[in-house]
């Protein structure tokens, strides 16, 4: 036993100085990544303590799950959960198949020039940042000289307070989430569908199917895998939106319907500075999520012969 | 003293041996093909000669130091790829030199090196090209020349003509010859290509199953093939194999050979056989297709054997016979007589006794009563 | 084409609705961009009075002057050329030989970090323990910090490793041969032949870091590091809230959407500047490490 010991060490230590340029090569990022992404998770035990940064984390004493207890019976907290979910949730169905539509519409359009102008029209929104886009937004839906309400005013309507009505947060948020992703996220399925057999529509064509019936039977059942990706991502990333863009977008006057978890771990935590309360938030949703991903990847191992790992 | 030693070489990938214990020893100067089926173990022989595997058991020496735990720029070996593996950013002449810059050689050492290489290849026209822009054979030269420059002791070959079409893989073959009869340097070739052995090799290793078959020159091997893998493996078309049995009659030994036929076909075997076989051994009876003819011939001692033909090939001044002996598939190498057409009415061919070949059927080692 | 008499009347009606459809989409596209474009060139009046829609009107570029006359707004500038090229610097050089590594069979305990890796991009400590984690670092208000802790990501390193993996092994072997060290062979050999990956990445890095506002506006403190996005975040949206500030800017030459508008316009050339080099890669980029984990 020992005797195995050594000599596994001893491997080790043979792999060591044959290959120390490599783990040098390695050592930057996986320093990186400790100090960045996995030494903050020692700061995730705050969400089980009552935090005060004068004591810091060791010092600071633990509460158990009371701090999970205070969120569940934050009225705020649960709002903005359900929130979180409704907003994914519509998204998911309004949102997600907007890609895979674009997609499928670019691929039936026969001039080439055509289709990689418009290609690159659309593709450009996601390279803006959400600033921009909530300027545009705010420009756009203003009052008084936004284009929108201008052409409600021409047709005799009253003017609509699109951002401050909490009623027209999600369509205004999922809406302009269309305009700057759709584009873009249909690259991923127009290389899938790039990856079609050719001769899979020539044959079609053959038997004499229309262009209706390719884009059904073949188009559609061969990107099916890549859809059940695309789908496992959204899913998994059910409790994560937009919350840069939502900050930008949110006042307290639409927050009954825009506030969203994230948003109330910025604002409890980095602006009101109780961490402990806020820790727990992300924690909360952020195992939530990893659920999500990991159930859904389950499912489609399942159903499919898909998975994401 | 050898250039290349290989005593008792054993690899293994986790519990599964691939090359199983073997043993080499290639002269200063010599050319050594390696040759076998493809998953025969002689890549992974080659690359732990070049140090790119691990060698699980046994050693290996270069030049009389032992290499096996020696990193492959220190063995003093170079080897060309089957994909050439050029550098497609770099251009020819960078290609050559890349060994001797990443050595830190000086400029000037490394641009002669460079245009010697290029004129003993003549690749000098070239050598401000991208590998892109080169035709295969032209690819080809520029990975020889950068093994060249390196001036190894050892040059290692890995399947280098096996992405060429045939005509330029003819061509590149005396080519290669060529440059080993000029530069002398000691070279170990792979390839599972039985024609590139026989005409680069001055001895060949036949490989099967992660095992040395034979090992010898390729006359010799073609002559008196060690076993019934390299007597089929060597040769084109292979050599026949016939299964039968051996039987006694009037003193000497008789091989009946295996068939459904009412009339099964015999044929007497030589008489320096009859010591080394037992009655009612399994044998294999092996016929070269160069061997068997139609018309008889100036040798002395032939026999005929019935046989159907089921098809003929021409080829040109030959043509090749696909017929059944006692049911069993034998072809044939004939010259092709003025009607081609008499071919397919061939009834029984003609096989000199002394060029028949015996091995056992179970162990498949020759039945060999000559020396 | 003469493609006409291969298609029947239904596919061919099909083809045209299809592309008014798509025609409509980019129009809805470009919109936006025209219109905040026609605000930025028109006079004040004009667009509060309602009568900017598609053209301009009153062309003048007195926004445009009253921007560029912004001191914080060259400062601003300034910072994000910073935050944007020393950072995707940063992280290239981390990234790469980091992926390099990972991708060599050789390399003992490659299991666990590929998984070390690829699990932070399904969970991380969050937002709060972060922040805590840059503060006790000594990372608070400093660009240094903005630019290390936000270097690399799992995404990058994954699309990064998966294109050193497909490079075929003869490379390497040949390399390794001709007694290249592992350094060598990453920068004469793995890097050259990696070029489209590593621009895509690159690109990625610069996108990104162009855009991002949010841990800017979290971690910094002063004016003069802040970035241009954050810049325009306080303009944009905090300003617009304050009616006060608002009506300041109010003269008839120009106003705040105007004025916004100019802001917007300047922080979108550099983008549309190098969006067609990019369109080449992304491309790339999204199906070599997109799907594949």
């Amino acid at each position: 036993m020992t005797s195995r010991m050594t000599h596994y060490l001893k491997g080790i230590g043979e792999d060591l100085r044959r290959d120390w340029q490599l783990y040098l090569l390695a050592l930057p990022m996986i320093v990186w990544f400790l100090l960045f992404l996995y030494k903050p998770m020692e700061g995730l035990q705050i969400a089980f303590k009552d935090f005060s940064p004068f004591r810091g984390i060791a010092g600071s004493p633990w509460v158990g799950l009371e701090n999970f207890r205070t969120l569940l019976e934050d009225q705020i907290f649960i709002r903005a959960f359900i929130n979180t979910i409704t907003i994914s949730g519509l998204g998911l169905i309004f949102a997600f198949p907007v890609p895979i539509i674009l997609a499928l519409m670019f691929n039936e359009l026969q001039n080439e020039f055509g289709r990689r102008f418009s290609q690159t029209i659309v593709y450009l929104p996601h390279f803006i940042s959400v600033v921009i886009v909530a300027g545009i937004v705010i420009n756009l839906l203003s009052p008084t000289t936004g284009v929108i309400n201008l052409i409600l005013s021409s047709l005799g309507f009253e003017p609509v307070y699109f951002l401050t009505q909490p009623e027209w947060f999600r369509s205004v948020f999922i809406g302009s989430n269309i305009w700057k992703e759709a584009g873009f996220e249909s690259i991923v399925y127009l290389a899938a569908i790039a990856g079609v057999s050719p001769t899979l529509y020539e044959s079609a064509r053959v038997d004499g199917a229309s262009r209706w019936q390719m884009i059904w039977r073949i188009t559609l059942p061969c990107i099916l895998p890549t859809i059940i990706i695309m789908l496992i991502i959204r899913i998994g990333n059910l409790v994560e939106v937009g919350f840069e863009y939502i900050i930008l977008l949110y006042q307290p006057a639409t927050y009954s319907t825009a506030d969203v978890v994230s948003t109330y771990v910025y604002r409890t935590g980095l602006q009101g500075t109780q961490y402990d309360l806020a820790t727990a938030a992300g924690l909360f949703n952020a195992v939530i999520a990893f659920a999500l991903v990991f159930t859904a990847n389950r499912i489609s191992r399942k159903v499919s012969s898909t998975s994401l790992w | 003293m050898s250039a290349v030693e290989l005593n008792d070489v054993v690899k293994r990938y986790g519990a599964l041996e691939v090359v199983h214990s073997i043993d080499l020893s290639v002269v200063q100067g010599e050319f050594v093909v390696l040759v076998g089926p493809s998953g025969c173990g002689k890549s992974t022989t080659l690359r732990m000669v070049a140090g790119l595997e691990d060698i699980s058991g046994g050693t290996i020496s270069i030049g009389g130091r032992v290499v096996n735990r020696m990193a492959p720029k220190d063995r003093d070996v170079a080897m060309v790829f089957q994909n050439y593996a050029l550098y497609p950013h770099l251009n020819v002449a960078e290609n050559i030199a890349f060994g001797l810059r990443v050595r830190g050689e000086k400029n000037a050492v490394v641009e002669a090196a460079v245009s010697e290489a290029a004129t003993i290849l003549d690749l000098t026209p070239y050598l401000k090209r991208k590998p892109a822009d080169l035709s295969g054979g032209q690819r080809q030269r520029v990975a020889m020349g950068r093994a060249i420059v390196r001036k190894p002791r050892v040059f290692l070959f890995d399947e280098p003509l096996s992405n060429l079409d045939a005509k330029l893989r003819t061509q590149m073959r005396a080519e290669i010859r060529r440059l080993h009869n000029r530069m002398g340097v000691t070279s170990i070739y792979v390839t599972h290509d039985q024609v590139e052995a026989m005409t680069l090799a001055d001895r060949i290793v036949v490989m099967n199953s992660g095992r040395v078959e034979q090992v010898g020159s390729p006359m010799e091997l073609f002559l008196n093939p060690a076993n019934a893998f390299v007597a089929s493996f060597l040769g084109s078309p292979p050599m026949n194999l016939l299964k039968a049995t051996v039987t006694a009659a009037n003193g000497a030994a008789v091989a009946r050979i295996d068939g459904t036929d009412d009339n099964p076909a015999q044929l007497t075997l030589p008489a320096w056989s009859a010591a080394a076989l037992d009655a009612g051994q399994r044998i294999l009876v092996g016929l070269r297709p160069e061997h068997l003819e139609i018309e008889t011939g100036t040798v002395a001692d032939v026999q005929n054997i019935p046989t159907t033909v089921d098809l003929v090939e021409p080829l040109g001044s030959e043509a090749l016979l696909h017929c059944r002996i006692a049911g069993q598939p034998v072809v044939a190498k004939v010259d092709t007589p003025s009607d081609v057409q008499k071919l397919a009415e061939v009834r029984q061919l003609l096989m000199p006794t002394d060029r028949l070949h015996i091995f056992d059927l179970e162990t498949g080692r020759a039945v060999n009563g000559r020396s | 084409m003469a493609h006409f008499n291969l298609y029947s009347r239904g596919d061919w009606i099909f083809g045209y609705a299809n592309a008014a459809l798509i025609g409509i989409f980019v129009l809805s596209t470009l919109y936006p961009f025209i219109y905040i474009l026609a605000v930025s060139v028109s006079s004040g009046a004009a667009v509060t009075s309602g009568q900017v829609i598609l053209f301009p009107k009153d062309l003048t570029l007195a926004a445009y002057e009253f921007v560029l006359s912004d001191r914080l707004f060259w400062i601003a500038y300034g910072n994000t050329f910073i935050y944007t090229f020393g950072g995707t610097a940063v992280s290239l050089a981390i990234m790469i030989p980091g992926a390099y590594a990972l991708s060599r069979s050789r390399l003992r305990g490659r299991k666990f970090l590929n998984l070390m890796v690829a699990f932070t991009l399904w969970f991380n400590a969050g937002m709060i323990p972060f922040f805590l984690n840059m503060r006790d670092l000594g990372l608070l208000d400093s660009r240094f910090g903005l630019i290390i802790g936000f270097a690399c990501n799992a995404f990058n390193v994954i699309l990064l490793r998966n294109f050193f993996e497909a490079v075929p092994k003869s490379f390497e072997e040949a390399a390794k041969m001709d007694g290249a060290s592992e350094f060598q062979l990453l920068w004469k050999v793995f890097i050259p032949l990696s070029k489209p990956a590593i621009i895509t990445v690159g690109l990625f890095c610069i996108v990104s870091r162009w855009n991002s506002y949010f841990w800017a506006m979290v971690l910094l403190r002063g004016e003069e590091k802040i970035p241009l996005q954050l810049y325009l975040k306080r303009i944009i949206v905090d300003l617009s809230a304050n009616d006060e500030f608002a009506s300041s800017l109010m003269t008839s030459r120009y106003s705040f959407e105007t004025v916004t508008a100019a802001i917007m316009i300047a922080s979108i050339i550099p983008v549309l500047l190098i969006y067609p080099s990019i369109q080449k890669y992304f491309n790339k980029g999204i199906t070599l490490g997109g799907v594949k984990e």
